[in-house]
C-alpha cells in the first residue's frame, strides 16, 4: 500500500481521527515499513502543523519510532526533550510537530513490528493507563484493516 | 600576543585530533562492521533460497530483512560521523549529500544553489566549514519551526561564501536562555575564525535567520 493510499484510506483515518478526539492529545501519527526495503516512513498524521512528517523517513533504532520497530515495545516521552535517549535530533517527529509529551505502540505484521502507531501532545502529560489501552486497541485495529497490504503480511 | 597564538594553536590541534578520531570511528564502521554484515546477509540470503520449509524461510527473511536495516543504520551513523564525500569528492557533494540526508531526516526542504566553480580546499578548513554548515542546519530544525531554507555557495577566486537562511521564528540573541544554542553559536564562530574564515549570524524575530560564513580560498592555495 502506498502513502497516498493510506492517506485516502477511510478506515485508516477514521481509527486516527477517532483516537485523536478520544483522548484528546493535538497529534496522532502512523508509521509503516515501506513496501520494498527497510525504510520506515510516517504514512498518515491527523493534528498536524505542517507537512514535514511526510518527508521524514524513520531510522531504525533511532528516536520513539525507531526503538519501537527495534524492540516491538511501546514508549512514552513525558517532558520532551527532558530525560530523552539519545541526542534531540533522534527526535525528528518530535522536533517537526513540535510536541512535548507521547506515547507510541509496535503494530505487527507476520510477528514483527514494522509500524508504530504515535499520539502526542504539545505540553508536558503523562498518557494514563486507559489512554495507553486507547492507543493499543486503535493499534490493533489499523493490524486488522492494513494486514493484506503489508509486504510479508499476507492476506 | 605569543600566548594567544599558541592558544589558537592549541584549539585547532583539539579539534583536528577529534576529528581524525571520529573519521576513523566512521571508517571503522563502514569498512569493518559494516562488510562484515553485509558478508552475513549474503549468508543468510543464500540459506534462504535454499530452503524449502514456509516457517522456515520466514524466519530467514525476517532475519536479512533485521540485518539490512542494521545495514543501512551503520552506513547512515558512518555518514553522520564523517561523511566520505569529503575527504574523496570534496565540500560541494559532501554538503548536497548531507542535505539529502537532513530532508530525510528532520522533513525541512533545502532550496539549494552553487554559484561558480569549486575551488580545492584543505581537507582541516572543508571540515569546519562542513560542520559549522551541520551544526546551522541541525539548530534550524531544532528551533526555527520552519518548513524551508535557502542555502547558497558562492565560489569566487579568493573566497567562498555561503549563505543559510531560514524562514522560522528567528531569535533574539540578548534573549537566549539555552546555553547548549549561545556555545553552539560561540563554537561555529570560534571554528571559522580558526580556519582564518569568518561566521556572522544574525536574526529578527518573525523574519528567521541567516547564517553567513565565510572562507578565504588563496591561503590555501599557497599553503
Amino acid at each position: 500500500m502506498r502513502m497516498t493510499e493510506i492517506r485516502e484510506n477511510h478506515g485508516v483515518m477514521e481509527v486516527c481521527d477517532r483516537l485523536r478526539k478520544e483522548v484528546g492529545c493535538d497529534f496522532v501519527a502512523l508509521a509503516l515499513q515501506n513496501e520494498v526495503g527497510p525504510d520506515v516512513r510516517w504514512h498518515y498524521a491527523s493534528g498536524n502543523v505542517n507537512d514535514k512528517y511526510k518527508r521524514i523517513t524513520v531510522r531504525f533504532g533511532k528516536g520513539i519510532a525507531g526503538k519501537i520497530i527495534s524492540s516491538g515495545s511501546p514508549m512514552m516521552m513525558s517532558d520532551f526533550p527532558k530525560d530523552i535517549y539519545g541526542k534531540v535530533t533522534d527526535h525528528p517527529i518530535m522536533l517537526a510537530e513540535k510536541l512535548i509529551s507521547c506515547y507510541a505502540v509496535p503494530l505487527f505484521f507476520n510477528g514483527s513490528p514494522k509500524g508504530v502507531l504515535l499520539i502526542g501532545k504539545r505540553v508536558s502529560y503523562t498518557f494514563s493507563k486507559s489512554e495507553q489501552e486507547k492507543v493499543k486497541e486503535s493499534g490493533e485495529a489499523l493490524e486488522q484493516l492494513l494486514r493484506s497490504h503489508i509486504l510479508g503480511g499476507g492476506p | 600576543m605569543e600566548q594567544s597564538v599558541s592558544k589558537q594553536q592549541i584549539r585547532s590541534y583539539i579539534i583536528q585530533s577529534q576529528e581524525e578520531e571520529i573519521k576513523r570511528i566512521s571508517l571503522e564502521l563502514h569498512e569493518g562492521v559494516g562488510q562484515n554484515l553485509y558478508s552475513i546477509l549474503t549468508g543468510l540470503q543464500f540459506v534462504e533460497s535454499g530452503l524449502s520449509q514456509p516457517h522456515l524461510k520466514n524466519y530467514l527473511h525476517e532475519m536479512t530483512q533485521l540485518i539490512e536495516k542494521t545495514i543501512q543504520e551503520i552506513r547512515l551513523l558512518s555518514v553522520e560521523l564523517h561523511p566520505p564525500a569529503l575527504t574523496t569528492l570534496g565540500l560541494l557533494p559532501a554538503i548536497k549529500s548531507y542535505i539529502k540526508l537532513y530532508t530525510s531526516t528532520f522533513g525541512v526542504l533545502v532550496d539549494f544553489e552553487s554559484i561558480g566553480e569549486e575551488k580545492p580546499i584543505q581537507e582541516q578548513k572543508s571540515v569546519a566549514v562542513f560542520r559549522v554548515c551541520q551544526e546551522a542546519l541541525t539548530n534550524i530544525a531544532k528551533h526555527a519551526d520552519t518548513s524551508n531554507v535557502k542555502m547558497g555557495l558562492i565560489w569566487k577566486e579568493e573566497e567562498l561564501r555561503i549563505s543559510i537562511i531560514d524562514f522560522g521564528g528567528g531569535f533574539v540573541a540578548d534573549e537566549l536562555e539555552n546555553n547548549a544554542v549561545t556555545l553552539g553559536i560561540a563554537a561555529m564562530k570560534e571554528r571559522m575564525l580558526l580556519t582564518g574564515g569568518q561566521c556572522v549570524i544574525s536574526s529578527k524575530i518573525g523574519e528567521g535567520t541567516s547564517v553567513e560564513i565565510s572562507l578565504p580560498l588563496l591561503e590555501g592555495k599557497e599553503s
